[in-house]
């Protein structure tokens, strides 16, 4: 399992609908700000990536190298983390996670599984699409999935 | 080639790649021109700018070229070496703080939108200072030994006039002055020599033999004069300061002082000359030399050139390096080639020769390739660095920002200032991409600042977070913003600037999804600040507590007024529906007070609410903590608004207010419109534990008359954060929350009211009322009216919403006696027989009952709980006021109480008619005790109205003899009932019988005590209201009979589920109908035994059938006989019988023996009797008779028997037809009963 990893389902305008630290890596306060901001960060690229490839799965899209992020204090001793994004484009739904993990078959199946997921949460006729997902079935899945592949 | 002009880069590297001289100066020189405030250097500075200098020059091609601009950079020789690391450092951190310092004034502008970041031009994106800190930044890495662009080109020797031996000190000057560096550098440099003459000190004799002098030892044109401070009085002023621009400290008007013109034109000649004649011709020389001598020898290097570059890149900057590649080197040699090409713009020529160095690297333009080789050629951080630079602003010049991005990025270093600079001219570069990476802009935005923050530049900490919230302003990602809210918020109470720092923090407030320690270091640091600042601020939309404007709910009183809390928050509709007929119709056709409002009063006021001046307006308010950490709120109050109303009123009905007479126009004078003596808030302060939510009552109590409008809501953090809300941006959905007021009012219009004069107003209460209680307690209960206004209310009226469970007594204060016992018979004083206007469901207290001055007026009430489960009661009263306002001439005064009416005696009875005697009952009563806990004791039974008379059969006693029903139990008891009506008369008033005979006692044990008396007051009123709710579904004819049971608590029973124990329980029970399925009854009278001859002749025997119609219609009876038995008979008779009670007298002794002696003998006759007809019926066959309603009919009947025995006479039927009022008619038939008949032979 990875050190660090944070999984995010990013909406339409950009809104997280869903964030998860699904790292084993001891919790740290400032991690998760970091995480965010790497992500965000990251959705530049993914715009661009998006127009130029047909597949849902853009593998690494952005690095960060931890001797910057060292510098901020918020280190983190993970030599490279990478950005991997699922697209589902219909819904302009994009599920990213940040790790540090090299196993890249782990991660294509993590986010398969997951995006099955999401999808049975979107077939639930209560739930509005864009809207942050709260059930915690699905929570209890997605870090399942996590400790699995990751 | 790309212009080199053209581009910022372009003019940049004609700045920065351009010859550098060397300058020897003696001290004497430095004396001289310190007279003008400038040194030596900066005196040439402005004039080593050669703008159209226009020098033909030839290298390499034989073809000429003019270079038309051109630079020289002049540097002392003590300053070409590398500086030192630490100096250039406090260098640079001193540019990047001054520049700081000069931001520091638009710190408190809000950050700018990030659309106005995208639409600026590209030029004014980032800050100008940029473009200084990398010059400044490229000078402290100047003058390295690998390149030849900072190498000196020429050194230029200077003497003043005044030293002594002039002409050694030029050959000292040289000597003692070693070369910077002494590896690749040229030793054979081209030297000048010039001669400084000072106008204000010096003699011109000696001045021109020191030069003729210089002359004939340095050569003619290697030597120089230069006359300065022409000025004698060293005051000249020059229009465009040339200085001004290059020294920015001293004042610019002191600059050059001693300068005249002359002396500007002589300096600015000569230094073009010295480019032109001298620079310029000897780099052309040696450019053309060099490139002889490579040519010559390129072929054969190409080995030794790409070993040269393998040990470049592996080796780094190590001390054996400048000895290995020496001047002489070739590989040196083509450096300085390409160099020196370069300086000279021969672009082709610099090209070539660097390609020839790097064969490697086949990259399309100039500029890239150069930056290639620059970075091949250094290693070392530093070195990085400037090339990094470089090849970033290429990367910019050729539109490919991303890619220069990512070189600042990686050109970061670890030194946190030289980082933060550098990552943020990366985020700018996001910027200018197409399409703007902003996600990108605003990270490496954070990044920088947070470097900055590390060297404690927090100037530019909060410009570069402040760029960076324009693109965090709206995300909804939660850390990121708290992250930058906080920290800019923290860094402005660093600089002081503690309001800005509190605005900023507010943002991040609501950060319930943090971790408690998070959120614990985010409250104290914001309130540090807060306290800092050392006042209150008011904050609009302050996140903590979050208020939840769905829950806001607004109770006034108009008209309607509410004795409590429960009761104001009982729906409307209830209310009105319940006050439908008491209160004046709002349709009726007279002149009365409601059309005196429309005049009185404008639309717009008949749409706002209506309050009362001296009465509070509440408002409820659900306050929720966002955060783990529990806060303590405190001065809660509202925001209202009382303007006095109002000349626009005045103005739209002139008439109308006049015709109120002066009275009106002259109150609107004196209300004050300050608004804030007018009306009193409540505070209130409460604590909110870690993500609890609190319903907060707040009150505004206006006391004039006016409009008053309920702005907002106002709270206290910590005595100096002071939250406000306003309600005007109540959500649309707020409105239905708050549905219980009329709908159409806009949310704004729901918190505005109308203010009117002070009304009385009524309070009231009940008493004691009980919240738990059995079904069928009874109790005395007193409603208490008050009115503590001097003004009287009168007319009042009642309405209970359960009429069944309430009923009013009818005097004030009726009671003598304790109750219960009031109730019993013999305290005749209060029975009175109640009004019967019981219909209307109003209850109208007597006309002469007014209340005024705080007199309080009790009403007894009588509550009985009649069925179980929770019943809601409501009360409205109506009253009306005299003499008070024109707007309201009534109110009502709402109560709601809530009962819990636990489950007690069930009661049910089973009526069937004695088979023996007409008008004679058999009643069962089943009691089942369905209380959880808790034994009663039945105490009397009676029947309602004066038709049945009761009696028991059986003692109770016997049956029971613990005397109390406990929890679960069943009773069953048997009593008689008897018809009292007399026949052929229906008027019951007739025979009333005496009022015992209805009433049953059913334990014995106390004979002293009363009975109750059932038709007395509240036991009889109850009693109809039973009888309609328990209402006959069916019309089930006259013979119904109404039981009334009453029961106590028995006094053994343990503490129950009640908190006051009961006194007496009443159980009605209505409408039980006779169980029976003919309307008649009957009975054969006849004897039972005959003693009878039979030898002489058969028996006759005469009998008499007496059928009584229990019907209220016409009845005509056939009476069959047959005298032989039909098989299917008996089964019917034996069915028949089983339905009813039998009724076996036990009255009287010989009937109960004869009783026996036919039970013993039942199973033997009917065998006898099947074999033969034992008799025949000898007297009609058939008999029709009509018998009227409620009448009686005797019909003889006689039989011949022919041999002693026991006859059954059962073997006849009725025929009924029963014709009822409405023409409709019913039929049927019954059977006989059995009628045994003994018959003996006679002795």
């Amino acid at each position: 399992m990875a050190n660090t990893a944070c999984f995010i389902i990013v909406g339409r305008n950009d809104i997280p609908i869903y964030e998860a630290e699904v790292g084993s890596a001891a919790k740290r306060e400032d991690a998760a700000q970091l995480h965010q901001f790497i992500l965000h960060a990251a959705l530049d690229v993914v715009q661009d990536l998006a127009w130029t490839t047909s597949a849902m799965f853009l593998k690494s899209v952005d690095r960060f190298n931890d001797l910057v992020v060292s510098v901020v204090n918020v280190v983190d001793s993970s030599p490279v983390v990478n950005v991997c994004f699922f697209l589902n484009l219909s819904t302009h739904t994009r599920l990213m996670l940040l790790h540090d993990s090299r196993n890249e078959d782990g991660i294509k199946s993590f986010f398969q599984e997951v995006h099955e997921l999401y999808i049975k949460i979107l077939l639930n006729p209560l739930y509005l699409p864009g809207s942050r997902i709260t059930s915690s079935h699905f929570d209890t899945k997605v870090r399942a999935l996590a400790r699995k592949y990751l | 080639m790309v212009e080199p002009v053209n581009s910022s880069f372009g003019k940049m590297l004609l700045e920065e790649v351009s010859p550098v001289v060397m300058v020897l100066c003696t001290p004497l020189v430095e004396e001289t021109f310190l007279k003008n405030g400038l040194s030596f250097v900066e005196t040439l500075k402005p004039f080593c700018n050669f703008r159209n200098i226009d020098v033909p020059v030839r290298t390499s091609s034989d073809q000429l070229y003019r270079l038309k601009k051109f630079t020289l950079r002049l540097f002392y020789a003590s300053d070409i070496k590398q500086p030192n690391v630490e100096v250039a450092k406090q260098r640079l951190e001193h540019v990047i703080t001054q520049a700081g310092e000069k931001d520091f004034q638009d710190m408190k502008s809000d950050p700018p939108q990030i659309s106005d970041i995208l639409s600026n031009p590209e030029s004014e994106i980032a800050p100008s200072w940029f473009q200084y800190y990398n010059k400044e930044l490229i000078r402290t890495l100047s003058f390295s030994d690998h390149e030849a662009f900072d190498h000196p080109v020429a050194c230029l020797l200077v003497v003043s006039s005044k030293d002594e031996e002039p002409i050694k000190k030029f050959v000292d000057l040289f000597n003692s002055n070693r070369l910077p560096t002494d590896g690749t550098m040229d030793p054979n440099i081209l030297k000048h020599y010039l001669l400084v003459h000072d106008n204000q000190d010096a003699t011109t004799e000696r001045t021109s033999k020191v030069l003729s002098e210089m002359r004939s030892q340095f050569g003619n044109n290697e030597c120089n004069l230069l006359c300065t401070n022409s000025s004698k009085e060293g005051n000249v002023e020059h229009q465009a300061n040339p200085w001004a621009s290059f020294k920015s400290s001293v004042s610019a008007d002191k600059l050059g002082c001693a300068l005249t013109g002359d002396d500007i034109v002589e300096i600015k000649d000569l230094m073009q000359e010295f480019a032109s004649r001298h620079i310029i011709p000897y780099m052309e020389q040696k450019v053309r030399e060099l490139n002889q001598q490579i040519s010559a020898t390129r072929k054969g290097l190409r080995n030794q050139f790409k070993s040269f570059f393998r040990k470049g890149k592996v080796d780094g900057p190590d001390a054996t390096k400048g000895s290995m590649y020496t001047y002489s080197s070739t590989e040196s040699q083509i450096r300085i080639l390409g160099d020196y090409a370069f300086m000279l713009h021969d672009y082709e020529l610099a090209l070539s020769s660097y390609q020839l160095i790097s064969t490697d690297y086949n990259l399309d333009k100039a500029w890239k390739h150069y930056a290639g080789v620059q970075k091949l050629g250094k290693s070392g951080f530093q070195n990085a660095t400037r090339c990094g630079l470089w090849w970033a602003e290429m990367l910019k010049a050729r539109d490919q920002h991303k890619e220069a991005a990512s070189v600042y990025f990686r050109i970061c270093g670890e030194e946190p200032l030289h980082a933060a600079v550098m990552l943020e001219q990366a985020s700018y570069c996001f910027v200018l991409t197409k399409p703007a990476m902003l996600h990108k802009y605003g990270f490496h935005l954070v990044l920088s600042g947070e470097h900055y923050k590390n060297c404690d530049q927090v100037n530019h900490a909060i410009r570069t977070y402040k760029s960076a919230i324009s693109v965090y302003k709206s995300t909804t990602w939660s850390h990121i913003k708290d992250h930058v809210y906080f920290h800019i918020g923290q860094w402005y109470a660093i600089v002081g600037m503690h309001d800005v720092a509190v605005r900023n923090m507010l943002k991040v407030l609501d950060c319930g999804y943090q971790s408690k320690a998070t959120q614990e270091i985010f409250l104290r640091d914001f309130f540090d600040i807060v306290k800092k600042t050392g006042m209150k601020h008011e904050v609009v939309g302050l996140q903590l507590p979050v208020i939840n404007m769905l829950s806001l709910q607004v109770i006034y009183e108009d008209h309607r007024t509410y004795a409590s809390q429960a009761s104001a928050l009982v729906e409307e509709s209830i209310w009105q529906s319940l006050e439908d007929d008491i209160i004046p119709s709002l349709n009726s056709g007279k002149s009365n007070w409601l059309e005196l409002q429309s005049k009185l009063l404008p639309k717009k006021y008949k749409e706002s609410n209506v309050c009362v001046a001296g009465e509070s307006v509440k408002v409820d308010l659900e306050f929720k903590n966002p955060l783990l950490i529990s806060t303590s709120i405190t001065s809660v109050s509202l925001i209202c608004e009382l303007t006095a109303n109002s000349d626009d009123l005045k103005l739209d009905n002139e008439p109308s207010s006049s015709s109120l007479g002066p009275e009106i126009s002259t109150e609107h004078n004196q209300v004050t419109t300050s608004g804030f003596s007018s009306f009193t808030l409540s505070e209130v302060e409460f604590t909110l534990g870690g993500g609890e939510k609190k319903l907060v009552r707040l009150t505004v109590t206006p006391s004039e008359e006016g409009i008053l409008k309920i702005v907002g809501v106002r709270w206290e953090l910590s005595g100096s954060i002071v939250g406000v809300h306003y309600f005007q941006s109540v959500p649309v959905k707020a409105k239905t929350a708050r549905g219980r007021r009329k709908n159409k009012l806009t949310p704004t219009d729901a918190l505005k009211f109308l203010v009117i004069k002070s009304l009385p107003r009524l309070e009231g209460s009940i008493d004691h009322l009980p919240e738990k209680l059995y079904a069928g307690d009874l109790r005395y209960l007193v409603l208490e009216l008050r009115n503590k206004s001097e003004s009287p209310i009168k007319n009042l009226k009642m309405k209970i919403s359960h009429p069944r469970f309430v009923s009013p007594g009818n005097h004030e204060e009726e009671l003598a006696t304790e109750f219960p016992d009031c109730l019993k018979k013999g305290d005749e004083q209060n029975i009175v027989q109640h009004e019967t206007n019981r219909t209307s469901s109003v209850f109208a207290f007597p006309k002469d009952v007014s209340l005024q001055g705080d007199r309080s007026l009790r009403w007894p009430l009588w509550l009985r709980a009649a069925i179980p489960g929770t019943i809601s009661l409501y009360f409205t009263i109506y009253y009306e006021m005299e003499n008070v306002s024109s707007i309201m001439k009534y109110r009502t005064l709402r109560m709601h109480y809530n009962l819990q009416v636990l489950p007690s005696l069930q009661i049910s009875f089973e009526i069937t008619p004695s088979p023996s005697r007409l008008q004679e009952f058999l009643v069962r009563m089943d009691i089942v005790n369905r209380a959880n806990s808790g034994c009663f004791q039945i105490h009397q039974l009676s029947t309602v109205g004066s038709r049945w008379g009761i009696s028991l059969l059986q003692p109770v006693d016997t049956i029971l003899p613990s005397k109390s029903l406990l929890a679960g139990q069943a009773l069953s008891c048997f009593f008689m009932i008897k018809d009292c009506r007399k026949s052929g008369t229906e008027d019951e008033e007739t025979m009333s019988l005496p009022p015992s005979q209805t009433d049953v006692k059913l334990f014995t044990q106390d004979d002293d005590e009363k009975l109750f008396d059932i038709v007395s007051s509240p036991l009889a009123s109850f009693h109809d209201s039973e009888r309609s709710c328990q209402g006959p579904s069916v019309q089930v004819g006259p013979n119904t009979v109404d039981f009334i049971l009453i029961s106590r608590l028995a006094k053994s029973s343990s503490p129950s589920a009640v908190p006051d124990l009961p006194k007496i329980l009443t159980h009605h029970s209505c409408h039980n109908s006779i169980r029976s399925s003919s309307p008649l009854s009957w009975s054969l009278d006849g004897p039972q035994t005959i003693h009878h001859d039979f030898l002489t002749s058969l028996c006759e025997i005469k009998l008499k059938m007496v059928i009584r119609n229990t019907s209220d219609g016409l009845s005509s009876v056939t009476i069959n006989t047959n005298d032989c038995l039909p098989d299917a008979a008996a089964p019917t008779s034996s069915s028949g019988n089983q339905s009813g009670w039998r009724y076996l007298p036990t009255v009287i002794e010989e009937m109960k023996l004869t009783s026996d002696v036919m039970g013993s003998r039942l199973g033997k006759p009917p065998s006898s009797m099947e074999s033969s007809p034992p008799f025949i019926w000898s007297g009609l066959s058939s008999t029709k008779v009509q018998i009227q309603p409620l009448s009686t009919t005797e019909i003889p009947l006689q039989i011949s028997v022919f041999s002693p025995g026991i006859y059954d006479l059962s073997s006849y039927k009725l025929n009924w037809e029963l014709s009822e009022h409405e023409s409709a008619t019913s039929s049927g038939t019954c059977q006989g009963y059995p009628y045994y008949l003994t018959v003996l032979q006679s002795e």
